[in-house]
């Protein structure tokens, strides 16, 4: 999923400078996902707004796989095929809205990024900070949402089937639910950082000097 | 100068940009040589190359044709990733605009680059916080950048840019958004970095208080090198800048 930045092709040869001594950016893993934290953090709002779409899709699709499980075992036919065809459209517009918040979060950026490459970030680093933002907001938006579609899905049928409530929480049931929301979440954080790799490349790519002249 | 190698060596760089297919001759053969714990200021009308010149020196850009030199390594023979070593090692920037990073405290801005080089945390804090303090901001450490004047703001990013003890600095215009007591303590701290630490200081500039304290003055016009005027005589003494 992670799309490898190609360097340019007009790259020269690393060479070897006899009296002086070139090191290299250190800027571990550890340190991008801090970085995107607090980004996350202090932009609570939109990263919510983001987060939301994926949470939004995400409970439709376990809902709709949720409701496989349940209409069988109180004597109804299962959901129709097309609407696994639904969930997966709705899968796919919100991937829309993560790429279009995302160039929008980029765009917003533009000076940071530029700024931050001047002070030493290289292009992977850049690359490394949205797609961890963007997990990092698959993964929440999965979690809720997922466990809300299938919350949701089972209580409103032990409210409207009350006889069937002891099928219906069966414990042989919750290895499957529990499958259908892991199942969420990593689909969630797939789909997150999918859309994201665009935007992110565009922004790992922007030329600090031109970042920098542009204004918001 | 001599046999020592300069801070920055600037050797017949062109610049072409191509702005909807007309060729914009931004630099036209530029030669600089500017040797270690100078004050130069670049002047000239907008449009004449400054910040050209200036993103040049500081990495961020490539020229069309000619070599760069920082600190003896050769700009355009090393890959993109030694590229930003040099910029967070060598070099310090700032800009008119300040461009502190919105969402971070002071202390987490001038930390910042420091991350980039691998330094623990405990010690970027420590040291964030010590610069801070040196450009009178020791009383400011948490506060974001929206909750600090604009010359406030400026100390900052000289925090910042000095954060990894750069061989050069670069300023682009440091005054130019700030109104004028302001700009002339701006002034006075880059002429004290220069004095204390032997920062090499290159600084595009109108501000004549600016112009008074550096070594050189380089006019710049039409992207070539116009002149080039030595100021050693009349620079004010220390104290006087102090008043």
């Amino acid at each position: 999923m992670s799309p490898k930045k190609k360097e340019p092709k007009t790259e020269p040869k690393p060479q070897n400078t006899a009296d002086v001594k070139i090191g290299s950016i250190k800027f571990p893993i550890s340190e991008a996902f801090r970085f995107s934290l607090e980004s996350i953090r202090k932009r609570f709002t939109r990263a919510l707004i983001t987060a939301f779409s994926v949470l939004l899709g995400i409970a439709f699709m376990v809902a709709i796989m949720t409701m496989g499980i349940i209409l069988p075992l109180i004597d109804q036919t299962p959901p129709p095929q097309y609407q696994t065809w639904m969930a997966i459209i709705a899968l796919l517009v919100c991937g829309v809205g993560i790429v279009n918040s995302m160039l929008m979060s980029v765009t917003e950026r533009y000076k940071e990024i530029g700024t931050i490459k001047c002070l030493g970030a290289t292009d992977t680093n850049v690359l490394q900070i949205f797609l961890i933002e963007a997990l990092l907001l698959g993964v929440l938006g999965g979690v809720i949402g997922a466990c809300a579609g299938w919350g949701a899905t089972t209580v409103i049928y032990m409210i409207n089937q009350p006889q069937y409530v002891d099928r219906i929480l069966n414990t042989t049931n919750f290895v499957t639910y529990f499958t259908y929301i892991g199942e969420g979440i990593g689909i969630a954080s797939l789909l997150s950082v999918a859309a994201a790799a665009y935007p992110a490349v565009y922004a790992a790519r922007l030329n600090p000097a031109e970042a920098l002249r542009y204004e918001v | 100068m001599g046999e020592a190698v300069s801070a920055v060596k600037v050797v017949d760089v062109h610049k072409i940009y191509h702005l909807k297919g007309e060729e914009v001759h931004a630099l036209q053969g530029i030669n600089l040589e500017i040797p270690h714990g100078e004050y130069l200021s670049v002047m000239g009308p907008s449009g004449s190359g400054k910040t050209t010149l200036f993103n040049m020196i500081g990495g961020i850009d490539r020229p069309t044709k000619g070599d760069i030199f920082i600190d003896g390594v050769d700009l355009s023979k090393i890959p993109s990733r030694a590229m930003a070593w040099l910029r967070c090692q060598k070099i310090g920037y700032i800009f008119q605009t300040f461009n502190l990073i919105p969402v971070l405290t002071a202390r987490e801005n001038v930390a910042l680059p420091m991350t980039f080089l691998g330094v623990p945390k405990a010690e970027r804090q420590q040291r964030a916080a010590e610069l801070l303090t040196i450009v009178g901001l020791g009383d400011r450490l948490d506060h974001r950048p929206t909750e600090l004047s604009g010359g406030q703001q400026q100390r900052v990013a000289i925090a910042r840019a000095l954060a990894n003890n750069p061989a050069i600095i670069l300023a682009d215009e440091p005054t130019g958004n700030l109104d004028l007591n302001t700009g002339f303590a701006i002034v006075q701290l880059l002429y004290r970095l220069k004095a204390e630490r032997g920062t090499t200081i290159i600084c595009a500039t109108h501000d004549l208080k600016m112009i008074d304290i550096s070594d050189r003055v380089v006019f710049l016009r039409d992207g070539t090198v116009e002149n080039i005027e030595k100021r050693r005589g009349l620079v004010l003494s220390a104290e006087e800048f102090e008043e």
